[in-house]
């Protein structure tokens, strides 16, 4: 199943989308490596494909030409079917404007995902606790959405999005909602995510200070990859 | 799968628009459980009036006993003939009986055609379940009569003690009140056969003679000899097989019944759609974080059909309980035949239960599918960008 040693590789993808007789390209020959791990930031103008290729390593998206591999899974094999299970599987997804269920406590919202797997009813009870307590929001299991902060429901999100274990996070805005110190506690939580449990971080954002929480910042412009660069003052050749 | 809870707490969020689908859907059911209790009660009588080796015979060709008859003399062959089954006191279990259709008025006033039916004492042993539950059944020749509960109710003067006035020479005192089983012996009133062929003029005449064979092969040879025998040439039915024939009434009632649950389902169906339609598109967000995590389209649809019938569930329920305080009540009809007053006692046994629970299940799939197909096709991508 393997198809390269990189946590993403995506070779020669096009995206292109259909508005009645027009063809809009979105992205453009774009190859990409993410080693496992990485935490990559995704910068640049409004429709400059960021989100676009996010949604493609996410599993949400497909490429119009070109291979998205990630984990060693060409996701343009998949079926409809496979992919929404290998979505499950293998990614947690992190929101700006958090999208937890309205009805739900935190503590349900963070289940969800677990009810897609086999696990016994404990087992599902001890793995919400543990995300929940590594957001630092153990106590909090029976508050409904309404009931929390902005931080504490984008904590509650990002427990969501870890409590399967899954390889990758993708975070699309996840501090865009948020002030200025809520979404230094965001991101030091992501950072430690990535330090201390190797998850592979893709983040969507626009805020320079966010990105620089990253180890890999890539800027986008116009469906192309303008700059690359890995913190620690080295940038690397852009496509 | 997605959780039950995530549904019903979104019915409680919209409690408002889900109550109103509720209402609607219960009084959909409440008013289609009327119209198949009032059939089901029709057949019920006329089912449980049909004993397995009772025979009715009337003059050949006749459809009915209101529009039969034939001599007395023959009827009273008929009682001695053998192959009858007796009481205890050997006492055969055959009956002439005699019907007249007088114009009789209800207690608010207004009139309808009542069945006196003039009887033998056999004529009770002939009648499932029959019983006196007032007073004392009647004495012969003595212008007495007896009414069933049904019509004690509603008619002037039916009362136990009260006196039914017909014409100008027909009177009766009601000394007793009957119940029979539910069977259609519940919309008549009973006198005294020879009373009532005098003050009706019809001496010497019956309508039918009421007999049971003693076995089954009695039963044939009594069948025969009544249809077949130059000395009687009449036709004796089946009790079983008459009922059936009688039944008209009920066929029609329930067409129509058919009809109107069906109109007022698809009426409760667009109800329920729309609400489902209003929901799916109060939550294409939540739909698309719940396929980006990963539920398949199938758990969506799923999902959103379960709402649906859960919502139209909750109505049939309802719908059903309001029809208990209505067990115990009795609707007066019209027999297509006689023209005569029948009374009927609704009854929600299985047929009613069944047509509930098909309703309530054709509303919430039917009424739930298209939306929950528009939630299943929701692009992911677009799902997760709606406000």
């Amino acid at each position: 199943m393997t198809k390269g040693s990189h946590s993403i590789e995506l070779k020669g993808v096009d995206k292109e989308y259909h508005r009645d007789a027009f063809t809009i390209p979105v992205l453009t020959s774009l190859d990409l490596e993410v080693a496992e791990g990485e935490y990559l930031a995704l910068m640049g103008p409004s429709g400059s494909g960021k989100t676009t290729l996010l949604n493609l390593i996410a599993g949400l998206d497909r490429a119009t030409r070109g291979e998205v591999i990630v984990h060693g899974q060409d996701l343009g094999r998949l079926s409809e079917s496979e992919i929404t299970r290998w979505r499950a599987d293998n990614v947690g997804f992190i929101f700006q404007t958090y999208n937890l269920i309205p009805v739900l406590t935190a503590f349900e919202n963070v289940e969800l995902p677990l009810l897609l797997t086999h696990l016994s009813r404990r087992a599902r009870r001890e793995n919400v606790a543990t995300a929940l307590r590594v957001v630092g929001l153990s106590g909090r299991e029976d508050h409904y959405p309404r009931q929390l902060s902005g931080g504490q429901e984008q904590r509650v999100a990002i427990a969501r999005a870890i409590v399967t274990d899954p390889y990758l996070l993708v975070a699309d805005e996840p501090t865009g909602d948020l002030d200025r110190a809520t979404a230094g506690e965001i991101l030091e939580l992501l950072e430690q995510l990535n330090r201390e449990f190797q998850k592979t971080i893709v983040m969507v954002t626009h805020d320079p200070l966010a990105a620089e929480r990253a180890g890999r910042i890539l800027h986008l412009d116009k469906g192309q990859l303008v700059g690359d660069v890995i913190q620690g003052g080295r940038v690397s050749a852009a496509s | 799968m997605i959780p039950l809870k995530y549904n019903v707490r979104n019915l409680r969020v919209r409690w408002k628009t889900t109550f109103m689908t509720v209402l609607g859907t219960a009084l959909v059911v409440w008013s289609s459980c009327i119209l198949f209790g009032l059939v089901e009660g029709l057949e019920y009588s006329l089912r449980v009036s049909g004993e397995p080796l009772d025979l009715i015979v009337m003059r050949k060709g006749s459809s009915n006993e209101t529009t039969g008859g034939f001599e007395s003399s023959k009827a009273e062959e008929i009682l001695n003939l053998p192959g009858i089954a007796r009481d205890e006191k050997g006492q055969p279990l055959a009956a002439m009986e005699l019907l007249n259709i007088p114009i009789a008025q209800r207690r608010d006033g207004t009139t309808t055609n009542l069945i006196i039916r003039g009887v033998q004492p056999a004529s009770r042993s002939l009648r499932p379940d029959f019983k006196v539950v007032e007073g004392r059944f009647l004495d012969q020749g003595k212008e007495e009569c007896i009414v069933s509960r049904n019509l004690s109710r509603s008619f002037k003067g039916a009362q136990l003690g009260g006196e039914l006035t017909f014409g100008e020479k027909e009177k009766y005192r009601v000394v007793g009140i009957f119940t029979a089983g539910g069977s259609s012996a519940e919309s008549e009133i009973w006198a005294d056969l020879r009373d009532l062929e005098k003050n009706t003029g019809r001496v010497g005449t019956v309508s039918c003679v009421q007999l049971r064979a003693a076995t089954a092969g009695d039963y044939e040879k009594l069948q025969a000899t009544l249809n077949d025998d130059p000395q009687f040439k009449l036709a004796a039915i089946p009790e079983s097989v008459y009922f059936e024939s009688q039944s008209r009434s009920s066929v029609f009632l329930k067409t129509a019944g058919t009809l109107i649950a069906v109109l007022l389902t698809l009426g409760a169906m667009f109800a329920a759609a729309n609400t489902m339609f209003a929901s799916v598109s109060a939550r294409t967000r939540e739909i698309g974080t719940l396929r980006a995590l990963g539920f398949s389209r199938r758990d969506i649809l799923i999902s959103f059909l379960g709402e649906s019938v859960l919502i139209c569930l909750m109505g049939g329920a309802i719908g059903l309980l309001g029809t208990i305080p209505l067990s115990s009540l009795t609707y007066e009809t019209s027999d297509f035949n006689s023209f005569a007053a029948v009374t009927v006692a609704f009854r929600f046994g299985p047929l009613v239960m069944g047509v509930a629970l098909a309703m309530t299940l054709a509303m919430g799939v039917f009424g739930g599918m298209f939306p929950a197909l528009r939630a299943v096709r929701l692009d992911v991508i677009s799902a997760l960008r709606q406000l």
